[in-house]
């Protein structure tokens, strides 16, 4: 338009008196101005190593408080009946709202994990897309790092469809004209990708063994076995699932850790119990340093010793869900008057917030920076929980004894020396079986953001939920999340909201 | 390039001529005092001389019959024929006739009566009443349409200024040129040398300034050598004091502790009332703080040389605990009459500065509880956690993070060459240069107070930071009168690039903490990090513009200019920025001749297109944004991770501003009183707004896209009277302007945008087409909940018990939600005001400045934030609910929580009337102070800030935010100081 209307001056006043000191040429090349210090998309991903930092940006999107702060410890463990929101009493009114079942599609939350999970789908999107590509890419690794991407893509669809229900599938980089027309793909659909990618990632991706002690916490073969299996027993495929629980088992890559405790202090990160973990560490740092998480700061002690805001507060439910002298429970638990595992400081009692509980399972020692300079591991999946899975799969295929095995080994582990505590499970009825497979899950696996995921695919977060007193769950409509708000307006209804929000 | 100037020279040569002496006194028409520094010039050359401090002048002219004219700050020019006389006395008197002012305009100057554009201006006397070391304070109240917001009380900090509203949804900062450098800022400007600062307002004025000109234009003018067979020395000097202009009532140690026993609903404090006052934490972290100011300049020259030379030292200490600012300015102004056609100057100033930045403590001083002295019974500094506050000892905080220094060093400076040729011509070649660095250093020695208030490992972090910014301005102007009527025309071509470099290191594990060790060497090298960032930008533009009177009635003007930017993509790089005006000088038409009332009458009006391109450096580009890091292995190793993150939009262009404006200027009682109106109307279009997009696309921000649409719209008065009598003068002005901002448009498929979070999780602003921007929105309360029945009956939000906030079910459908949220005013003021008034008597010279807002609001963010048990303010004591009856609109004691929500109980009315500057100085008389060979000696003292009428309970309802979606709400700054000092000025 202004082209038009300031032709004349500009093709004949100007360059008249002007063009004599600057030819045009010089001039291009005097305003082609590029990133500085910064590589742009046009030439990214031309070499190797880049190739394997766009990879680590995607397990560096799980640390984000979106993928892991207080909005996922929310809608894992405080909407479950292992937690209750914690923290004191009017602090946070969102979480008190998924604790409560109170909220609506508006509440933040759900926005913002939807959006840390989907940050990581892209990451990955561009990597799976662009890292073929590199050239000169050895075929070894380009192979390993795309089934990496492909891993932790799937996991993300995981944790989302058992959120909300249906998905967009995006699978690779969106364009402008794209934007606004995803629309839901049904569950089964997304179902089969994440199958598809993870089944991709078993082919490509190496054994836990076959990896430099450096490399350790990279998706591996068995990670992505125990992950497919995670999802089949979500699709009730017993069978498969099952088998891909046993071939991780028989791949003799893990075994328990001696002491139950230990998986959670820094001895046993990336240890052979752990099957996928995100890593996270404490550089010095005034406040939040480049590779810590928010994951220790939000379920820390709030009070004395002052190490975060104390959200995530063990239920009464679960504490009292424990067979007697459980030694999990003290490993799950902090009370108020107990030693931390530094073995230095007591928890004082904080005039501020009623029944006071933590989470030790989160709970990190002294370390550089403050509470924001999250240093914890943040474990996706223990090979007990894997043990579990193939018990649990075993004996929905009518296999009771092998599965008594599997949930006896956890038991056994839990019991170390004391054999007074935690008898072996000697029930072969498969109900019966099934209670106690079930009940062993949620101590075993207690404020490890499983529980939620576990009531829902064995139906039965409605009757818990009552059972606890949580009301205000309604039948049909609680057993999903609401997608967020915005997606649905963005959209203009392209995006569906799921039943009774 | 090379030929044309040395056709120049030779046809120069050409025209030399003879010279004529010619010598003479100017005094005051009224008092017969001598006039010091006025400007004698032969008009059409560069020659010319300033009066002595005798008034006193000696030139030479090139013809017996030159045209001198004679001007002087204040007072009115004359122009007188020499008709072959070599003596030539004359009287001034102080201008009656303002409308013969002289204003700076970009890239020239002009008469003000010739001028069509809408400038506001202010001189040297003016900003020098305000004890600050910036400029953009000092300008506060100043001029119509300048709104004037001081970012903080911090010594040193400048202010965020607004030229007519606020015309776009991103950095809404007007450019700065001084002495023809284009600059992001002036910061490094000593007040003391500034000749005039004009604020180019309509399009007209700004569009010459092309794509940076969208949000008006701020010219400084320094002070230039002058004339004179007498050098002029002056020394200048003042000492004061700052203080808290209010202290925020708190509640004492026994209020705290009742209020806490019901909020535990414990007897944890079984008596109150013995814990007395407490600690008044203000009285802890703020003090009494000096502020200090040198200067010293000389001012003088020949036809030859003129110079202007100053230095200055400046100090000012903070008023909050270990906080300072120091700066040294040097200003060597020069210029150099080389040949009668070749002309060169300079203008350089160099600033050093040293500051001290400790932590913020703002609002954890107001947070602490008043039960805990600054230190316990053993000296450690008390730790406040128990009551589960998530702050710090501020006294712990300012103690162990003092050590943070930044030093500055600049040098700004333009050197020019004008070459005068063929008469009417004049080429200026004009290079600026910007040099910036800042080294900032933090020694963070350990320390713990308590688990959230600690530092394990010491650590020493340098950061450095280094601009380069240079300007190439090449111009030409042609100049002609015939008779009463004159054409100038200019054109152009210029090229700007500026370049940064910024990185840091930091080491840790000290030997100790002692000064000349804290450098990186004495650090163990196995803690070492470092990172580095950097950009550049470049412009390239041609300008034109034509100035034509017509009979000295009729004045058109045009102007054009192409920039071209380096953040944009070449196909989108080019921007046409053109304005046209035209004023109408009534006063001067015949048919006016016969009356005697107005002896000025303009009406003028202008239209253009002005552009904003300040966005990111390279918007249209997807940057690979590195530090992803990722961490495997029991080592921790850090592994780099890189990758595309963010979406873009290769087709970002600039913002455009198309302002109209109508103006009336008039003077009536021989200049008496004079009147300036203006009507504006600047429409912003293709503002860069982050278009929403769904969260599925997995965009870690949203694309910036040229969509959205904002108008202001409002009057700018300014009326003056002035008169003088024998031995007496006194003046009064008087300023207003009227804002009425307005989102035309916003993207469609999300027409508003949140801003301004509060503790609470809730945003304060929602910024709507049809609305301002930043428009406060939240709950209204309808009153408290006085017992279980209300709560069982009436619509509550939540989980809510007696004593809370109750909300206004506004849409009655019995809950309280999100739909019953309600627009609870704007940050931006609908009116801004000021008033001066200054008298001269027998030697004692008296003036005030005042400066008000009204029709805005304030959101008291601070208050809003309760994530513990902090204090609270006295008046929540007084009138909180504390059992049915009891109260009706401050609720139960509580933290957190749904009392906490946005609602009217945290808006607050944000006008505000202050009495900006008042001064009382004595002149002795000359007589006397010269026989001490001091031509002027003036004592003065002048408080700032000193009075403040406000219904806002803070310190004062000014919040500086950059950010548009989140001005007006207080989120504790460090509050700004009243200061009363002490000054001396001797001129010899």
């Amino acid at each position: 338009m202004h082209t038009n209307r300031f032709l004349i001056a500009k093709n004949v006043f100007l360059p008249t008196l002007l063009v004599l000191l600057f030819a045009n040429s010089c001039q291009k090349e005097f305003l082609d101005r590029k990133p500085l210090g910064q590589l742009t998309y046009e030439n990214f991903f031309q070499t190797e190593e880049q190739a394997v930092q766009a990879t680590n940006a995607v397990y560096n999107q799980f640390r984000a408080w979106e993928c892991v702060g207080l909005s996922y410890i929310g809608i894992t463990d405080i909407i479950s009946d292992d937690a209750d929101k914690g923290s004191t009493l009017n602090d946070q009114p969102l979480a008190g709202d998924v604790d409560n079942f109170t909220f609506d599609p508006s509440n933040a939350y759900f926005a913002q994990v939807w959006r840390g999970y989907f940050r990581v789908i892209a990451r990955a999107n561009l990597a799976i897309k662009e890292i073929p590509n590199v050239p000169d890419i050895d075929p070894a690794l380009r192979d390993r790092l795309v089934g990496e991407c492909k891993f932790l893509r799937a996991y993300s669809y995981l944790i989302l469809v058992q959120w909300y229900g249906g998905l967009p599938i995006v699978t690779e980089p969106l364009s402008a004209d794209e934007y606004y027309t995803q629309a839901r793909q049904p569950v089964d659909a997304v179902y089969a990708q994440i199958e598809r990618d993870l089944q991709e990632a078993i082919s490509a991706l190496p054994e836990r063994s076959k990896y430099t002690s450096a490399d350790l916490g990279r998706a591996t073969k068995g990670a992505a076995r125990g992950m497919l299996a995670k999802l089949y027993l979500v699709k009730k495929d017993f069978v498969k699932a099952e088998q891909y629980a046993l071939d991780l088992i028989n791949s003799n890559e893990y075994t328990l850790l001696n002491k139950y405790a230990d998986n959670f202090l820094k001895v046993g990160e990336n240890g052979t119990e752990s099957v996928f973990e995100i890593g996270a560490a404490a550089l010095p740092a005034a406040i939040a340093g480049p590779a810590a998480t928010p994951y220790n700061m939000v379920q820390g002690v709030r009070g004395v010793p002052n190490l975060g805001w104390g959200f995530n507060r063990p239920s009464d439910n679960l504490v009292s869900s424990y067979e007697n002298g459980d030694p999990r429970r003290e490993a799950t638990v902090i009370y108020v008057g107990e030693v931390l595992p530094d073995g230095l400081t007591q928890v004082q009692d904080n005039p501020e917030t009623v029944g006071e509980r933590y989470n030790q399972k989160a709970w990190v020692p002294s370390h550089p920076g403050l509470q924001d300079n999250g240093p914890g591991n943040i474990r996706i999946l223990r090979y007990s929980d894997v043990l579990l899975v193939a018990a649990e799969a075993l004996n929905e295929n009518g296999k009771p004894a092998e599965a008594l095995k599997y949930i006896n080994q956890v038991r056994k582990r839990a019991r170390g020396t004391n054999n007074f505590i935690l008898p072996d499970v000697t029930v072969t009825d498969q109900t019966q079986l099934r209670e106690r497979i079930y009940k062993e899950r949620r101590v075993e696996l207690a404020m490890e953001q499983q529980r939620w995921f576990d009531l829902l695919r064995w139906g039965r977060a409605a009757d818990v939920m009552q059972a606890v007193g949580k009301t205000n769950f309604t039948p049909g409509k609680h057993e999903l999340l609401p997608i967020p708000q915005l997606e649905i307006d963005l959209t203009e209804g392209v995006m569906v909201q799921n039943p009774l929000y | 390039m090379k030929l044309y100037l040395s056709i120049f020279l030779f046809l120069v040569t050409l025209s030399l001529h003879a010279q004529v002496r010619v010598s003479g006194v100017v005094t005051d028409a009224t008092s017969g005092e001598a006039l010091i520094g006025v400007s004698v010039a032969v008009k059409g050359t560069n020659l010319g001389a300033i009066t002595d401090v005798n008034g006193a002048y000696t030139l030479n002219v090139p013809e017996a019959n030159a045209l001198l004219i004679f001007s002087y700050t204040g007072y009115a020019s004359q122009e007188i024929a020499l008709n072959g006389r070599s003596t030539l006395d004359l009287k001034l008197g102080v201008s009656e006739n303002l409308l013969n002012e002289i204003v700076v305009v970009g890239y020239g100057t002009q008469k003000k009566s010739d001028h069509t554009g809408s400038v506001g201006s202010v001189k040297a006397k003016d900003i020098q009443r305000i004890a600050t070391g910036s400029v953009d304070q000092a300008l506060q109240g100043k001029i119509a349409g300048v709104y004037v917001t001081p970012i903080s009380g911090q010594p040193g900090a400048g202010a965020v200024i607004r030229i007519r509203g606020t015309g776009t949804l991103n950095n809404a900062n007007p450019l700065y040129v001084v002495d023809g450098m284009l600059l992001d800022d002036a910061s490094f400007i000593n007040p003391q040398d500034v000749e005039s600062v004009e604020v180019l307002k309509d399009a007209s004025a700004t569009a010459i300034y092309g794509n940076r000109g969208a949000n008006g234009v701020i010219i400084i003018t320094t002070k230039r050598g002058n004339m004179g067979d007498k050098a002029l020395i002056n020394f200048s000097s003042y000492y004061g004091s700052q203080q808290l202009t209010r202290q925020i009532d708190m509640a004492n140690a026994s209020q705290f502790a009742q209020m806490y026993n019901e909020l535990s609903g414990q007897t944890y404090f079984p008596d109150p009332s013995a814990l007395g006052e407490g600690t008044n934490w203000q009285d802890v972290i703020y003090r009494d703080a000096p502020i200090a100011s040198a200067q010293i300049s000389a001012n003088g020259g020949s036809e030859k040389f003129l110079y202007n030379i100053s230095a200055n030292y400046f100090n000012q200490e903070g008023i909050q605990r270990e906080s300072e600012f120091t700066r040294v300015t040097l200003r060597l102004n020069n210029e150099y009459q080389i040949s009668k056609f070749l002309r060169l100057g300079n203008n350089i100033a160099f600033m050093g500065a040293k500051s001290q930045e400790p932590a913020g403590v703002a609002l954890s001083t107001l947070w602490m509880p008043p039960v805990y002295a600054e230190r316990d019974s053993l000296g450690k500094f008390s730790d406040p956690t128990f009551f589960g506050t998530s702050i710090g000892n501020p006294a712990a905080d300012v103690f162990y993070r003092k050590n943070n220094f930044s030093n500055g060093a600049r040098l700004v400076g333009t050197m020019f060459a004008d070459i005068t040729f063929l008469k009417y011509f004049t080429f200026r070649t004009n290079i600026g240069l910007n040099f910036t660095k800042v080294k900032n250093r933090f020694f963070l020695p350990p320390y713990e107070v308590s688990v959230s208030q600690r530092n394990i490992n010491d650590q020493l972090s340098l950061n450095f930071y280094d601009n380069t910014n240079w300007l190439w301005e090449n111009t030409l102007n042609f100049n002609k009168e015939w008779g009463s009527s004159k054409l100038n025309v200019l054109a152009g071509y210029t090229a700007q690039e500026s370049h940064f470099e910024e990185y840091g290191a930091s080491r840790s594990n000290f030997p100790s903490a002692q000064n000349e060790l804290l450098y990186l060497t004495a650090g163990n090298d196995t803690t070492q990090m470092n990172y580095g960032r950097a950009g550049e930008w470049a412009m390239v533009s041609y300008l034109g513009r034509v100035n034509f009177t017509l009979l000295d009635r009729f004045l058109f003007t045009a102007s054009l200019r192409a920039d071209g930017s380096s953040r944009f993509a070449a196909s989108n790089r080019w921007g046409y920025f053109p304005s046209f005006a035209f004023g109408w000088n009534i006063a001067q038409e015949p048919f006016m001749s016969r009356q005697h009332l107005l002896d000025r009458l303009k009406l003028r009006a202008s239209w253009g297109i002005v552009g904003n391109d300040k966005t990111q450096l390279y918007p249209s580009l997807g940057v690979i944004q590195g530090n992803l890091y990722s961490v495997f292995g029991p080592g921790e190793t850090l592994n780099t991770g890189a990758t595309l993150t963010t979406q873009s939009n290769a087709n970002v262009r600039w913002e455009e501003a198309t302002q109209t404006d109508i103006g009336l200027e008039a003077a009536i009682l021989q200049g008496r009183f004079s009147v300036e109106v203006d009507w504006y109307n600047r429409l912003t279009r293709d503002i860069l707004y982050e278009l929403p997009i769904p969260d599925y696309v997995g965009s870690a921000g949203n694309p910036v896209v040229n969509v959205a649409d904002v108008r202001n719209r409002g009057w700018d008065f300014t009326l003056n009277w002035r008169e003088t009598r024998q031995h007496f003068s006194y003046s009064l002005g008087a300023i207003l302007s009227t804002v009425n901002n307005e989102v035309v448009q916003l993207d469609e498929r999300k027409s508003e945008v949140s801003g301004g979070g509060t503790a609470s999780g809730d945003q304060a602003t929602l910024t709507r087409v049809g609305r301002s921007i930043g428009d406060f929105y939240g709950f209204q309360v309808a009153g408290i909940f006085q017992n279980a029945d209300e709560i069982a009956t009436l619509p509550r939000l939540g989980d809510q018990k007696p004593g809370d906030f109750r909300y206004r079910d506004v849409n009655s459908d019995g809950v309280i939600n999100d739909d019953d949220k309600v627009y609870l005013g704007s940050p931006i003021p609908t009116i801004t005001y000021g008033f001066n008034a200054g008298i001269e008597f027998a030697g004692i010279d008296l003036t005030a400045d005042f400066f008000g807002v009204s029709g805005n609001k304030v959101v008291n963010a601070r208050s809003m934030s309760r994530f513990g048990v902090y204090n609270w303010e006295t008046t929540y004591f007084n009138n909180r609910w504390t059992g049915e009856g009891t109260s009706n609109t401050v609720p139960r004691v509580s933290n957190g929580g749904v009392n906490y929500r946005m609602s009217d109980f945290y808006v607050q009315d944000g006008s505000f009337f202050r009495l900006r500057s008042l001064a009382i100085g004595y002149t002795l008389p000359r007589a006397l102070s010269q026989r001490a060979g001091i031509s002027k000696l003036r004592v003065y003292a002048s408080g700032t800030n000193l009075w403040t009428k406000q219904q806002y309970t803070g310190y004062s309802p000014e919040f500086a935010g950059e950010n548009v979606f989140s001005a007006g709400i207080d989120y504790g700054n460090y509050p700004i100081a009243k200061v009363m000092l002490a000054g001396i000025e001797l001129t010899f």
